[in-house]
């Protein structure tokens, strides 16, 4: 440890908001959860990357989510997404997303 | 490679903060191996001739000191409040007045403070971190506390009435010897009661780590230390020279919001890892995959996850010629296949009194 501690305390400061942005990742760390309890049933073999869609899904929810807490004690969490309406094409089946943002929704900490 | 933190420990023992390269201290020669401490008690019984190392005590000592100097160290004690109150029911439950009273590995006196003074003359605290004994909480008997290893118990034979220990012996190195030394310091008709954390206390903490680790690395190391079967217990209390032994289990669960509570509420308590083979480095996507496997394979319908905490109560007295003894052979007057009689056999045994 060296000098003022600033590094190590940016990575605990880092750790420390692990909990609040699982939170945010409930969906995919559950179908991760699933995929390996899945391979110990009886049959199964768990393997290395045996689940890594599942997981590349969860860790990229995790990175995109990220926590603020402001002075007040509120959490604000950055990756709420929400879309625009798309237009239909001519058949009338409707286009999807056209354009993706990210609100940031700031909810009074339970 | 071993790793050791000058300083405050400020690593979570369990889990390890990911760095680009590992932290490499130099190990002072004279810290590796068994400390050698000139202690007065000598068992009389031989431990096994190799040294037993799996857990840095002087790690533990420096953990246990962090833990004590946290500012808010009642925030983790709760498990240990528990069971120190059960440890005093045992106490109360045993009709007798102990003048002198030792605890192992007491850390802030958790068994002492639900004992008074009637039961219980003057109580010695012992511990390895001296700030848990710094900060002891309050309590009405008596006592003097020694800053001792569980292993070295710097006291004369025969010396105490009463010897407890709640939640401390999972991290010695050598447990025969420790409970031997217990033996050798109790007076003939003393009496030994301990708990020790069982074989099944965190199995969801160990079983994610480890399915979890095997997903993401490819295999997996030890992240929780190795607790003692209760067959073992039985054997261990015998061998050290303890009669009429009582061994009885208890579980304890305690929901978290999520693995990452359980964790720093693990080394809120000192109880982090300090096992000489233990993995240096816990990536963070181990530690990613390993909360999301333990919430969905342990989770709770409300989104907390639970922690077994299985705890072996153990009571063990010192030979003494006052204590019950097996009958003489050859002294049956009533054979084992009347045992289906056994109701009229006691009534006449009733009548004839």
């Amino acid at each position: 440890m060296s000098g003022n501690g600033a590094v190590w305390g940016r990575v605990r400061g880092r750790l420390r908001a692990f909990p609040e942005r699982l939170a945010a990742c409930r969906a995919e760390a559950a179908a991760y959860g699933r995929c390996v309890q899945a391979s110990t049933a009886p049959g199964g073999r768990l393997t290395k990357d045996l689940c890594v869609q599942e997981f590349k899904a969860l860790r990229s929810c995790f990175a995109a989510a990220v926590v603020r807490v402001l002075p007040s004690g509120t959490l604000c969490y950055f990756n709420v997404p929400f879309f625009t309406e798309g237009q239909d094409d001519p058949k009338g089946r409707p286009l999807g997303w056209t354009s993706l943002h990210y609100v940031c929704v700031c909810c009074p900490q339970p | 490679m071993r790793l050791l933190y000058r300083g405050e420990m400020l690593r979570l023992g369990v889990l390890c903060l990911w760095r680009r390269r590992p932290l490499v201290f130099g190990v002072p020669a004279k810290n590796l191996g068994l400390r050698k401490v000139a202690s007065g008690v000598s068992p009389p019984g031989s431990t096994s001739p190799r040294a037993l190392n799996i857990f840095d005590r002087d790690l533990k000592r420096k953990q246990k000191n962090w833990a004590a100097r946290q500012p808010e160290p009642m925030k983790f004690d709760y498990l240990k409040e528990e069971v120190g109150s059960r440890i005093a029911d045992r106490v109360y439950d045993i009709a007798r007045k102990f003048s002198l009273a030792l605890d192992v590995g007491c850390g802030r006196g958790y068994i002492a403070q639900h004992l008074n003074k009637e039961t219980v003359g003057k109580f010695f605290q012992v511990d390895i971190a001296e700030n848990a004994l710094k900060n002891t909480l309050e309590m009405e008997i008596p006592t003097v506390s020694v800053l001792a290893d569980e292993e070295f118990l710097p006291f004369r034979e025969n010396t105490f009435d009463l010897v407890v220990s709640s939640l401390s012996l999972h991290w010695v190195n050598d447990l025969p010897r420790a409970l031997e030394q217990i033996h050798y310091v109790l007076k003939p008709d003393g009496v030994f009661i301990g708990a020790m954390f069982g074989g099944d206390t965190l199995y969801e903490l160990r079983c994610s780590l480890q399915l979890a680790e095997t997903e993401r690395e490819g295999g997996f190391s030890p992240h929780v230390s190795p607790f003692t079967a209760v067959n073992d217990l039985g054997h261990l209390l015998g061998r050290a020279g303890f009669n009429t032994l009582t061994v009885d289990t208890d579980e304890i669960q305690v929901n978290y919001p999520g693995m990452f509570e359980l964790m720093e509420d693990l080394q809120g308590m000192g109880e982090s890892n300090c096992a000489w083979n233990r993995k240096a480095l816990l990536h963070r996507d181990t530690m990613l995959a390993a909360a999301a496997v333990y919430g969905e394979m342990y989770g709770n319908e409300d989104g907390s996850v639970p922690a077994t905490y299985q705890i072996y109560y153990m009571i063990g007295w010192k030979y003494h010629d006052s204590q019950a003894q097996p009958a003489e052979r050859g002294s049956a007057t009533v054979s084992f296949g009347e045992l289906g009689k056994i109701n009229n056999l006691m009534s006449q045994e009733k009548k004839s009194q």
